[in-house]
């Protein structure tokens, strides 16, 4: 459901302003924008996603961590913090990634489980203009939970493409950044080699647009558990990248099966033994 | 008529004077061009100011873009910059890519990615003109600034940037 809807607004931004070429950073703002404000393309969002369904801002449940300045808009760094552990009682079920004003908007829909430990994530993301970056946490007892930041870059989505590893594209990397915690929650550091094309690169050869490539959806189990599922969009920057956590509870294997939008299907894998605990 | 303009434009390139810019021309060898901020640093540590460091090129537009926002806006801005920053003004051409450009301290020379790598700035990816770094007056960055100039191009913003505003 999520995925029709991401076209359907994709589709609706393409007819309304036509293909947006190489964008200059305009700079400056008619108003000043606040953090936690609101934008006609969140209300329609919100609309659509959640309907009448009540999101709570102001509860603390999800904090969001981005800069108000990047150094390129087409890698935003965005941290997403959950004050809340994953017990089976109450659970962060689905972490919901915005940036308001992109061409398409929904950038990444995740579905966890209670493997994930502490709900906490990492990525980078593109952002074409001037836009809020919201989270939405929606907890295993239905309720939303949301935190937002405004942001200041441009040209995220145009932004010339990176060609180095073309040979190596779908190439999945796991790695544990800070060693195992067995039965606690331990950080993973995921990683796809991909362009990620949004559509409105342009080729400085052909002056052709490079046609749209992203990675569409990342599953990643430990042995037979289930830790998340993810539906992306181009609205991650390229080379996808995630920091999220899992809790080991005994040897196994940490295996990512990634998806693109030309049917493409990559696996990455890393065998995780324990330390002692 | 076009040659006279170009001369024109060239002549206006770099910060505004009432400004009251460090001008640094590089040191050029080779095909490099290598910018010497030693001094820049040293009068920056007497003044107990921080660095705002400024490289446009003589032939970038986006350049004159935000060398023209300055210049408008002189009224509102030459005493903020005043206060807490040396500016330092690096005077470069747009056919100076990555890999000719170095940044010497001390003894030391930088090419542009070593140097970047070196202060953890996450634009040693990509050269953009103009550029802007934030230091303080050992050199270290003040904030991550973004590629180009064109998300502090007006008063407010500019001032976001000097206060540090994340």
């Amino acid at each position: 459901m999520i995925r029709v809807l991401v076209y359907c607004v994709l589709a609706g931004a393409i007819f309304a302003v036509g293909v947006p070429a190489t964008r200059g950073a305009v700079g400056g703002l008619p108003t000043p924008v606040g953090h936690a404000d609101s934008s006609p393309e969140w209300e329609q969002l919100r609309e659509k996603m959640f309907g009448a369904r009540k999101i709570d801002a102001d509860s603390g449940r999800v904090s969001l961590v981005v800069p108000l300045r990047a150094a390129y808009g087409a890698s935003v760094p965005v941290k997403i913090v959950s004050k809340l552990p994953q017990s089976a009682q109450l659970y962060v079920k689905r972490l919901y990634i915005v940036v308001d004003k992109n061409p398409s908007p929904v950038a990444a829909v995740f579905d966890l489980t209670t493997e994930v430990g502490q709900a906490d994530l990492e990525t980078r993301l593109r952002v074409d203009e001037y836009s809020h970056v919201r989270v939405v946490s929606e907890l295993s007892n239905g309720e939303l939970h949301t935190d937002s930041r405004y942001v200041k870059v441009s040209g995220g989505c145009s932004a010339p493409p990176n060609r180095d590893q073309l040979n190596l594209i779908g190439k999945t990397l796991l790695k544990l950044p800070e060693g195992v915690k067995m039965n606690a929650p331990t950080a993973v550091d995921l990683q796809v080699v991909h362009p990620n094309d949004t559509g409105f690169e342009l080729n400085n050869v052909t002056v052709m647009f490079i046609p749209p490539h992203f990675v569409r959806s990342i599953k990643v189990t430990y042995g037979e558990a289930r830790i998340f599922e993810a539906e992306l969009d181009f609205s991650i920057s390229e080379n996808p990248a995630f920091r999220f956590n899992f809790v080991p509870h005994r040897a196994g294997e940490l295996k990512a099966e990634v998806e693109d939008s030309k049917e493409g299907h990559y696996v990455g894998r890393l065998a995780v033994q324990p330390t002692g605990d | 008529m076009l040659v006279m303009a170009l001369v024109n434009l060239a002549a206006a390139a770099g910060i505004p004077a009432d400004y009251a810019p460090m001008v640094i021309e590089p040191n050029v060898k080779d095909g490099k061009s290598e910018f010497d901020l030693t001094a820049a640093q040293s009068r920056a540590r007497l003044e107990k100011k921080r660095l705002y460091v400024y490289l446009g090129a003589s032939d970038c537009p986006y350049c004159r873009v935000y060398e023209t926002f300055l210049r408008q806006n002189t009224q509102d801005l030459v005493a903020e910059f005043a206060r807490d920053y040396l500016i330092v003004d690096l005077r470069s051409s747009l056919s100076v890519k990555a890999g000719l450009l170095y940044f010497k301290v001390g003894a030391k020379s930088f090419d542009y990615k070593a140097f970047m790598e070196r202060i953890g700035d996450e634009r040693a990816r990509l050269l953009v003109y103009p550029s802007v770094w934030l230091f303080d007056a050992e050199l270290k960055p003040l904030l991550q600034m973004p590629a180009g100039a064109g998300t502090f191009q007006t008063v407010p913003e500019q001032l976001e940037i000097l206060r540090l505003v994340q």
